[in-house]
């Protein structure tokens, strides 16, 4: 038993409504080599960025523009929103949680008006990393997913 | 230990792509590099994640650590650099 719950993982959903895809399709060459993580990609549909896991929340960027998650087993997953959105400095993107919150899967965290930001960055897709991948690895991915199962497996090494 | 403190060199603060390099760089050595800010808590540079989480903003100063001169050495000379562009 203790062995099929270890087996079992965490399961990470995509953050936004939207279509999942592989990380490697991302249109910038650090996310999609894999550079600043391991994970998948979604080209949001609507602008309600959201968590996609149960955890402590531990980063929420100045910003706005990304935030990250630490599940309850340590696995950080690191949800950044969009190509250089980094340069809007906070313009457009609204904050609902603050760092150090205890969030749930689907808890909005930052939201935006997906059309007018779309309007000044490269890209609104966004890459969500798995970035302690020394201690965790992905078990599974799922990329054709639809929003409601889950896109990662991750486990602890 | 040596230590250094640096100005951050790029023009977004050190997020994801500088955030990045510099992650991809500490994990190359063995020994702990620590990078802090004004004294708070110090984060380890081998994780991008945690080195966005300075919030560190092009200008500000940041004070890099380790058992390696080396590894502070270069640590610090890639904070220094703008990394995004």
């Amino acid at each position: 038993m203790l062995k099929m719950f270890k087996k079992k993982g965490e399961q990470i959903f995509s953050p936004a409504e939207g279509t999942v895809m592989a990380l490697a399709d991302v249109p910038d060459p650090v996310f999609a080599s894999g550079a600043v993580g391991a994970g998948f990609a979604v080209e949001p549909s609507e602008g309600s960025f959201r968590s996609p896991v149960d955890g402590e929340l531990i980063l929420v960027a100045k910003t706005l523009h990304a935030f990250a998650v630490r599940t309850d087993a340590g696995a950080e997953i690191l949800v950044h929103i969009g190509m250089d959105t980094v340069k809007l400095k906070g313009q457009g993107f609204t904050g609902h949680r603050v760092k150090g919150d205890r969030v749930q899967k689907g808890d909005l965290i930052i939201s935006c008006d997906l059309a007018q930001m779309s309007a000044l960055v490269p890209s609104m897709v966004t890459p969500v990393l798995l970035t302690n991948g020394t201690a965790f690895a992905i078990a599974e991915t799922e990329i054709g997913a639809d929003n409601s199962a889950p896109v990662l497996t991750v486990r602890k090494k | 230990m040596a230590k250094q403190t640096v100005t951050v060199g790029s023009s977004v603060g050190l997020h994801a792509r500088p955030a990045a390099v510099i992650a991809t760089a500490a994990g190359a050595y063995d020994e702990e590099i620590l990078l802090s800010i004004d004294g708070e808590d110090p984060v380890e540079a081998t994780s991008a994640l945690m080195i966005m989480t300075l919030g560190a903003d092009f200008g500000m100063s940041v004070d890099v650590e380790s058992e390696n001169a080396d590894a502070v050495a270069e640590i610090a000379a890639l904070i220094a650099k703008d990394l995004d562009s």
